[in-house]
């Protein structure tokens, strides 16, 4: 009586794919950086698992969309979480992804013979982003309603076909039913079909040339160019000579990927209990003071959208990432150098420091501009510490229950006038000695007095410095008009 | 790795190299299992967990509704029409229906509520102030107010009654539909 693994062997070899697959050799000398690649496998596969059960729980359309989602969140056992690992999952997959390529192209492993797998996953990169795009709407609150309005007018600045591809995207000329049906088939019909498909091929293709082993083993004697026609001869002898002195894929590879894969699930979960995924109020397409804002990676294009004029803009938004999508193809067609190790790459050194650092600093610009508008909702300025520090205490002593600011707050007392333009009515120094002592000012206020000690003059002075930037709507064109009169000092002070 | 494997086109089944690479591999193993275990289970939890929540033991509904503010507003011998917004929950979608319900109380302490559908064949019955009955028009059915009972024409059953509590001095009631037509109570 054979055992089931030999009675299975027998019939489909499974010691011939343990052997092609499992037990292959691989150069040694495998960074933690070469786990990359199977961690965003890790992380697809949890977006696949996820997003299964997120879809039992999800209606995609206008009426029902965000209801259902609510409905996960509240209702369904561990359903926040699961929809908390699947949106970082998603931040996850384009840091993964991005990290993937750099490091790929850190190592000059793009070149040959790779430079297929090197346009399948620049493929898989936009994908990827697909995925980010049509996912973001799908909860339907107003981020997601606002972010894609914007995101498929950029679309709509493109020359020529402009019209048609925001049609196109949006399945009619509105943003709506059809846009939502839309991208929930993209999302959870084509594009995990296409990614499957063109992982498998990425994958088919590492199994079949091997993982690019170091830079150092390929540079030793190699012709000047990889076309050279002595290149391939010469690349496959150090090819197998790295490989003969290398270890079996598994376990001494995979232990590796399978580690950093758990770590990752790991953040992956804790990040969605602490943070979850977030929802918004459900869309208003009537809201127009929303302020729009895309997934995080789409924020350096958003951002320098900000930073071209008008007549610019469809060049730009259009220009711009055709340009970065053509020279990612070409990179291994025109970059035909043998040399792979990054220290004896200036121009590539000097095209990912200019590319990263510029994204870096333009998520950086909007992020900081983000949180600066954020501090002073009710006068749109950015405020320095000393005005924030000032606007806590306002927040702290309760002012806004009896005082209103554009309109939030107040109502309690109604004869505490509203403070939202009181920085074009008083000055500085008015609001001091009025904050310390009201009743100087009128007997009858029912304002009460927040001299020593209640609040020091320190704080005092930080909550003037707040008020005075209180100046309404547009305010800063407007000309104060100080209407500051003093009480008569105290006569003990006269002279 | 120190030591190759010692036959490289042999995969080792159980047969031991040496010590050395043995307690490696081991070791490389487990920690797989390991790692490839917390992955598993720390996605698989959540999604298994979602998977069968409808299956879990909910808590039960709270579906009294609440049909008067206060009781003192009900006039006491005298049966009063109450319309009210029921709303069906299915999964995310909500459904509205408006209902009614027939309060009567006698002493203003204990409340009957009847299902406002005439059990023959549901139309709206009414209170016939001259019969002190309640009376429905489509088919001339008569009900007692007391009991609910049948005193004349073709309804099968008396009315429906509902259960009523009393909070806070306001009226709640369970309401419920009933199969129409047949002489027994069954829930539609």
């Amino acid at each position: 009586m054979p055992t089931p693994f030999k009675w299975l062997d027998e019939r489909v070899d499974l010691v011939g794919v343990r052997r092609a697959l499992l037990d292959r050799k691989m150069p040694g000398g495998l960074t933690w950086w070469h786990t990359l690649g199977s961690a965003t496998l890790t992380v697809f596969a949890v977006q696949v698992v996820t997003g299964i059960i997120l879809a039992m729980y999800y209606s995609p359309s206008p009426d029902h969309a965000y209801d259902s989602i609510r409905y996960l969140q509240d209702q369904v056992v561990s359903g926040s979480v699961l929809r908390g690992i699947h949106h970082w999952g998603a931040s996850a997959m384009v840091v993964l992804v991005v990290a993937h390529m750099i490091r790929v192209f850190v190592m000059g492993a793009y070149k040959y013979p790779r430079e297929i797998n090197w346009l399948l996953g620049v493929v898989l990169l936009f994908i990827v982003l697909g995925f980010g795009f049509t996912g973001y709407l799908l909860p339907w609150d107003q981020k997601a309603y606002w972010a894609t309005q914007v995101g498929t007018n950029i679309a709509g600045t493109t020359p020529l076909i402009g019209g048609v591809l925001v049609k196109l995207l949006r399945g009619g000329s509105q943003l709506g039913a059809a846009t939502l049906a839309r991208f929930f088939a993209l999302h959870v019909l084509l594009l995990p079909f296409m990614l499957f498909i063109v992982v498998l091929m990425h994958l088919a293709i590492v199994v079949r040339q091997g993982i690019a082993p170091r830079t150092k083993a390929l540079e030793e004697d190699a012709p000047v160019h990889t076309s050279d026609a002595a290149y391939p001869a010469f690349y496959k002898k150090a090819y197998d000579r790295s490989k003969g002195a290398g270890v079996p894929f598994w376990p001494d590879i995979t232990t590796k990927d399978v580690v950093v894969g758990a770590v990752i699930v790991l953040l992956l979960l804790q990040l969605a209990r602490s943070f979850g995924a977030g929802l918004e109020p459900p869309a208003d397409p009537t809201d127009s003071t929303y302020v729009p804002r895309p997934e995080w990676y789409f924020l350096p294009f958003f951002q320098l959208l900000k930073l071209v004029p008008g007549s610019m803009e469809s060049a730009v938004a259009v220009g711009i990432p055709t340009v970065l999508v053509a020279l990612m193809l070409l990179l291994p067609f025109f970059d035909r150098k043998s040399t792979r190790s990054f220290r004896k790459r200036p121009v590539a050194r000097v095209a990912l420091m200019v590319l990263g650092g510029s994204c870096v600093l333009l998520i950086g610009a909007s992020m900081s501009e983000d949180s600066a508008a954020a501090v002073t909702p009710e006068t749109g300025r950015p405020l320095t510490s000393v005005q924030r520090a000032g606007r806590a205490l306002y927040a702290a002593q309760g002012c806004g229950s009896c005082h209103a600011i554009g309109g939030k707050g107040g109502g309690s007392k109604e004869d505490a006038p509203p403070l939202t333009e009181i920085g074009l009515k008083h000055s500085g120094a008015w609001i001091h000695s009025f904050l310390e002592n009201p009743l100087r000012f009128h007997a009858q206020t029912k304002m009460p007095s927040f001299g020593p000690p209640t609040l020091s003059h320190q704080e005092i002075e930080e909550m003037t410095r707040y008020l005075v930037t209180l100046r309404g709507p547009n305010g800063d064109l407007r000309k104060p008009e100080f209407v500051d009169t003093f009480p008569e000092p105290p006569k003990t002070k006269e002279k | 790795m120190d030591e190759s494997s010692p036959t490289p086109t042999t995969p080792p089944e159980e047969e031991a190299p040496d010590a050395g690479t043995i307690d490696r591999r081991g070791f490389l193993h487990k920690v797989s299992t390991v790692s490839a275990g917390i992955t598993a289970l720390a996605v698989g939890i959540p999604a298994a967990a979602a998977f069968v929540s409808p299956a879990l033991p909910q808590k039960p509904l709270d579906d009294w509704i609440k049909v008067a503010d206060d009781v003192a507003l009900l006039d006491v011998g005298e049966p009063v029409r109450v319309n009210f917004v029921k709303t069906d929950q299915d999964a995310w979608i909500e459904t509205r229906t408006l209902n009614s319900v027939w309060l009567f109380t006698e002493d203003g302490e204990k409340f009957k509520a009847y299902n406002a559908k005439c059990t023959h064949l549901g139309c709206s019955y009414v209170h016939d102030k001259e019969k002190k009955a309640f009376f429905c028009p489509c088919h001339r059915g008569q009900f007692d107010i007391k009991t609910g009972k049948v005193l004349d024409g073709p309804p099968p059953r008396g009315l429906d009654e509902l259960q009523v509590e009393i909070r806070d001095s306001a009226v709640y009631v369970k309401y419920r539909d009933f199969r129409l037509g047949i002489a027994e109570q069954v829930v539609a």
